[in-house]
């Protein structure tokens, strides 16, 4: 893999204007909220500027790894700092600032423990930040877990519904996808014999064999896969959902569960294709079967998180059924799915968080006829409801559609069940739509406010990039492009 | 984008598409509040459309090859999914029907929605609608035509479901969208087969392949065969019809756009696009007609057992529809295209008509609206007579030249079955719109004083709006039917050079031709020997159709019951829509919610979760049981070791 060294550290200024708006707001005297505020929006805000610069200044012609940063840390071991930006994750890094940015709107009405909220928050963003930029093994695992750990006190202490129970499960859960990871890695750092954690002299051809690579990808696959939701694994992801805090449930939806794909992607297929190809029909089969599950399991939910909770596994599953076509095309619908998802899920989980914070309630029942009283707060809950159907002209048609052309030529009949599950999702989404906006307006919401302009502003970037994505995307196509062309092509037949 | 300037057809096609996306957005984001610069924009841009459509026509009329335009969109490794716009007959004359209708459409609504709270949004998505059919309308490729038509899908869904309040018209807009994806999925499949097995989604391309047999014969027929499914969802054929009765929930102009020239019309028209590519495939042909058929006969016996005055028209119209997939499946390339035309002129027109009614009456029960004097408003009772008879094909409406042309393909066929049926809705369309007519012009009968009490009790009402019928509001909503009621008048005369211009240079038949193709002998309408018998014959049962319903309902005395009423068996069945919904409903309930989605529920509640809470509970448990060993009791450990010591010894002693 051809690398670009940077002129100036841009990935390791996302980690530094994260860890250093941690460090900032763990200086600031708990009382004074609005400063703690503010410092969060500032320097979330440019961890999103700065992921968009690379997004835009990443030279596409050229490909590779780019803006790459690399010291030696432990040479007895061969840990590196190696951070580099290539196709497949800075849509990931994008991804991941815009949700963290909007993340932090969303919370701007938070009052209970501000301080610690926020400082967890950043905490596990950087983690987030950390794994999807980092080239090194031991960087990746450590990353993994820094983004976990504060992810328990988020929900057990802010969190809504079964929190104590959801935290647990959700932790327990994602440590036993880390308990399969961590001796994944290190069997392939002794097979390898290079003595090195590094991803790129790691993935040269030749370096494992064939049964070594069954095996860990095995391991990889479903360590990472819990945390991708992939069925029968996903059942800490809606009830973690529904249990989080609104930013917290968009950064888990929106971008925790790509941190599983993007490992299978980064790490198992990467290091691994011999396994992958050996279990890539078992991929493809529990991401099939993940879609029509998460669909149909959706369909009776009363919890709007649950239903977003639910419609993520089904929609991860495209995903997983993406990565596993072996194709070019797969690997470009996925990434772009990741993508999408992770917008769209945010705009849901946002608009979620404003309605619950109005009418405190976020059973489908107890609502209804908030278009009424709310139009603006629901018109963007049924923008993302729209995109989670797959409407053409927002962002996610184009990854299903993408995916499904390539599925189709390996799995022609997982393709089918899948393909069936979009009007299942039609038909929940829509039922969740219809049962909490439409209908007559209940008498103890009549007199709700709609979202003032500010408070908007979230929901309004997330739904300008659904729809930007949506009606443009070789944009992002483009990009992804860069790295899956010449990985697949580097592939030993 | 500088060749956008230089070329005034691409200027003109790209604009008079893209402007009501544009007014959509920004009635959406900024005006709002402002009902009055709303309408402006969505009127002034769909106006423009209108212009460009017409420039285009004109220009473009009689050009020797179809323009294409193509722009790469999505371009992701071997995916190259382009955008442009395929300008030929067929595309510039459905071009053409949307942008009037539409434009008519939006000039009635001024009147027919103001005061509505929701003004500003309702012209935020009928801009929306327009962008999104007129984008699909000059579609040059299958898969952009499918993107807008899921579009169209949407919003139709918002529109049906307008009065969201309305708990009927929010399930309305849901049905139909869930139906109709049912059957995008099939559409879907069958582009993504086409997608791996021919490669090219290109319209004139895969046309040109399809009779040049270079696509396999059972790949024709197994894409063919999935891509109707998209028919049968947007055109509401059977079994996916019965989301469009509903579908009259939303604002009665809506209705009239969705009826005539957008969503239902979209099928048919996807149909005829392809029409050279389907026709090479006779199963899936023959599939099209029988469905077509089954169709047109159900939905008119629906339409007889109905009081609701825009539920007759409903039904109408997927009996239409069902008539025009006849005349295409039967091979009639022209007739279909131009039954499609004409229907869109007069259903648009009946509808706008019984908006008026609807909006004076407050009611839809055409009964009541006779019995209140509903034939004293002159302009939209004449109006609807004209369209009434447009729709039986009585000459020389519109509807009567292209029922003729359809029905003369069906004669044709050498199966006469589909004939007799064609002809039997012929009667049975003629009989159901007519008994609504008569019902309008001729009130009386046993709920007349019912009727009086209800004239008493909306009056005031009434006269709260007298002064509407010479102010804007009225002349709004009258000055459109009038255009529509002219049109439906004058359209069937153009018959003839309508079908020089769809059949000759440039257009799908011409391709057809060139390419040697087979399967369009039966393309051109049956001038053949039976002709004028046929034409005796059709007018025969379009006028026997009307005398049955005089007879039943028009003439003096007349019990107006119908003959239905005798079978009360039959009209249960009839009104109940042959127990489809009750079916589906069924189905949903039974099999989906209480089967899958159950079982699937429970699997995660008690197996998955419960495997994990049992594996949890052991680990627990199995820590408290180990606990006991670690009492911190002395003289217990020292029994433990001293045991444990015997064990060891006894174990080497042995050994």
């Amino acid at each position: 893999m051809q690398m670009q060294y940077a002129g100036f550290p841009y990935l390791s200024a996302i980690l530094v204007s994260c860890v250093g708006g941690l460090l900032a707001i763990l200086c600031i005297p708990g009382e004074r909220t609005r400063t703690i505020r503010m410092v969060s929006a500032v320097s979330s805000g440019s961890t999103l500027v700065l992921a968009a610069y690379l997004f835009v200044s990443y030279d596409r012609a050229l490909g590779g790894l780019q803006f790459v940063e690399r010291l030696v840390w432990i040479p007895q071991l061969g840990i590196h700092y190696f951070n580099g930006a290539d196709g497949f994750n800075l849509p990931n890094l994008l991804l991941t600032g815009i949700v963290f940015f909007t993340g932090v709107l969303t919370m701007w009405e938070l009052q209970y423990r501000v301080k610690e909220f926020f400082a967890l928050y950043f905490l596990m963003v950087a983690g987030v930040f950390g794994l999807f930029m980092s080239m090194d093994l031991f960087f990746i695992f450590v990353w993994y877990d820094v983004s976990l750990f504060p992810m328990y006190l988020l929900i057990a202490v802010w969190g809504t519904t079964r929190k104590e129970y959801g935290a647990m499960k959700l932790t327990l859960y994602l440590l036993a996808g880390s308990a399969l990871i961590l001796p994944a890695i290190v069997y392939l750092f002794v097979q390898s014999g290079l003595n090195t954690f590094d991803i790129v002299a790691l993935m040269e051809p030749g370096v494992f064999n064939a049964s070594d690579q069954r095996l860990a990808f095995l391991l990889l696959y479903l360590g990472f896969g819990i945390l991708a939701g992939v069925w029968p694994f996903h059942t800490w992801s809606p009830v973690g959902h529904v249990a989080a805090p609104h930013a917290v449930s968009m950064v888990h939806a929106g971008v925790l569960m790509k941190i599983g794909a993007f490992g299978v992607l980064r790490v198992a297929i990467f290091l691994c294709p011999e396994g992958w190809k050996y279990w890539a029909q078992l991929m493809a089969l529990l991401a099939s079967v993940g879609i029509i599950y998460g669909a149909l399991v959706g369909l009776r939910q009363t919890d709007l998180k649950y239903v977003i909770g639910y419609s993520s596994v089904s929609h991860m599953g495209i995903v997983g059924l993406g990565l596993s076509t072996l194709t070019v095309d797969g690997l470009n619908g996925a990434v772009f799915q990741m993508f999408a998802h992770g917008v769209m899920t945010a705009l849901l989980f946002s608009s979620v968080g404003y309605i619950y914070d109005r009418t405190h309630t976020k059973m489908i029942g107890e609502l209804g006829g908030l278009s009424r009283v709310m139009p603006v707060a629901s018109g963007y809950f049924i923008v993302a409801a729209l995109a989670s159907m797959g409407v053409p002209g927002l962002a996610s048609f184009w990854g299903e559609l993408v995916v499904f052309i390539a599925a189709f030529r390996i799995y022609p009949v997982r393709g089918v069940v899948a393909v069936l599950a979009l009007v299942v999702s039609a038909v929940f989404m829509l039922r969740v739509v219809q049962r909490t906006f439409y209908g007559p307006n209940r008498e103890e919401h009549a007199r709700l406010p709609d979202v003032p302009f500010f408070l908007g502003v979230p929901r309004m970037i997330l739904a300008a990039v659904l729809l930007s994505f949506g009606l443009y995307p070789t944009l992002l196509f483009d990009m992804i492009e860069t790295a899956s062309v010449p990985f697949m092509a580097g592939l030993p037949k | 984008m500088m060749s956008l300037l230089k070329d005034p057809v691409l200027l003109a096609a790209a604009l008079g598409t893209s402007l009501p996306f544009l007014s959509m957005a920004v009635i959406l984001v900024f005006t709002r509040q402002n009902q009055r610069l709303s309408a402006t924009i969505s009127v002034g841009s769909v106006s423009v459309s209108l212009l460009s459509s017409l420039y285009l026509l004109i220009t473009l009329y009689g050009a020797g090859a179809p323009v294409q335009y193509e722009f790469p969109w999505l371009l992701a490794d071997d995916i190259v999914i382009p955008f442009g716009y395929l300008l030929d007959p067929l595309s510039l004359l459905m071009l053409t029907i949307v942008a009037v209708i539409s434009f008519l459409v939006q000039v009635y609504s001024i009147g027919y929605m103001s005061g509505d709270p929701g003004f500003s949004r309702y012209y935020a998505f009928q801009s929306l609608f327009a962008w999104a059919m007129m984008s699909m309308v000059i579609a040059p490729s299958m898969l952009q035509l499918f993107i807008f038509w899921e579009l169209v899908g949407l919003a139709s869904y918002l529109l049906i479901g307008f009065y969201y309040e309305k708990w009927s018209a929010s399930q309305a807009g849901k049905k139909a969208f869930v139906m109709t994806r049912l059957g995008d999925i099939g559409f879907f499949l069958g582009l993504i087969i086409l997608v791996l097995g021919f490669g090219d989604l290109s319209i004139v391309r895969m046309n040109e392949a399809g009779q040049g047999h270079q696509i396999p014969q059972y790949l024709i027929t197994i894409s063919a065969l999935l891509i109707f499914g998209g028919v049968m969802g947007k055109s509401a054929q059977f079994p996916l019809l019965t989301w469009l009765p509903d579908a009259m929930e939303g604002p009665t102009p809506v209705s009239a756009l969705l009826h005539s020239a957008t969503m239902v019309a979209a099928g048919v028209y996807m149909f005829s696009r392809i029409f050279p590519f389907y026709s090479m495939s006779p199963e899936a042909m023959a599939l099209a007609l029988a469905i077509g058929t089954v169709t047109m006969l159900l939905s008119s016996t629906m339409a007889m057992a109905t009081y609701d005055l825009k539920q007759v028209w409903a039904y109408s119209t997927v009996s239409q529809l069902g008539f025009m997939v006849m005349g295409l499946a039967a091979g009639g390339y022209f007739a279909g295209v131009f039954h499609l035309t004409t229907h869109a002129g007069f259903k648009a027109l009946l509808f706008l008509c019984s908006g008026i009614f609807i909006h004076e009456y407050h009611t839809n029960d055409f009964r009541i609206i006779g019995q209140q004097g509903g034939r004293k408003l002159m302009i939209p009772m004449v109006c609807m007579t004209v369209g009434a008879l447009a729709l039986s094909g009585i000459f020389p409406f519109s509807g009567f030249f292209s029922k003729e042309a359809i029905l003369g393909v069906l004669a044709n066929h050498p199966n006469k079955l589909w004939l007799g049926a064609g002809l039997v809705g012929a009667l049975m369309t003629a009989y159901y719109t007519f008994r609504l007519i008569f019902f309008m012009l001729f009130p009386r009968g046993v709920a007349a004083a019912h009727g009086v009490h209800d004239a008493k009790g909306s009056g005031h009402g009434h006269d709260d709006h007298e002064g509407e019928h010479h102010g804007y509001i009225f002349w709004t909503m009258a000055v459109p039917v009038m255009i529509l009621a002219g049109i439906s008048v004058v359209l069937g005369f153009s018959q003839s050079s309508l079908e020089s211009f769809l059949m000759g240079h440039g257009s799908v038949p011409a391709q057809l031709a060139a390419s040697g193709g087979e399967g369009h002998a039966a393309a051109h309408d049956g001038h053949g020997i039976g002709h004028y018998a046929l034409l005796i014959g059709a007018v025969t049962m379009a006028l026997g159709g009307i005398f049955w319903a005089f007879m039943e309902f028009g003439r003096k005395g007349a019990t107006q019951e119908g003959f239905l009423r005798a079978f009360p068996v039959v009209e249960r069945l009839f009104a109940a829509r042959w127990y489809m919904d009750a079916f589906l409903r069924a189905f949903l309930d039974k099999v989906i919610y209480s089967g899958l989605t159950n079982v699937f529920t429970r699997n995660d509640r008690r197996v998955i979760d419960g495997g994990i809470d049992g594996i949890c509970f052991f680990t627990v448990a199995g820590g408290r049981l180990l606990s006991f060993l670690q009492s911190g009791m002395l003289q217990y450990n020292l029994l433990v070791m001293i045991v444990a010591v015997g064990f060891v010894v006894l174990y080497f002693l042995l050994a």
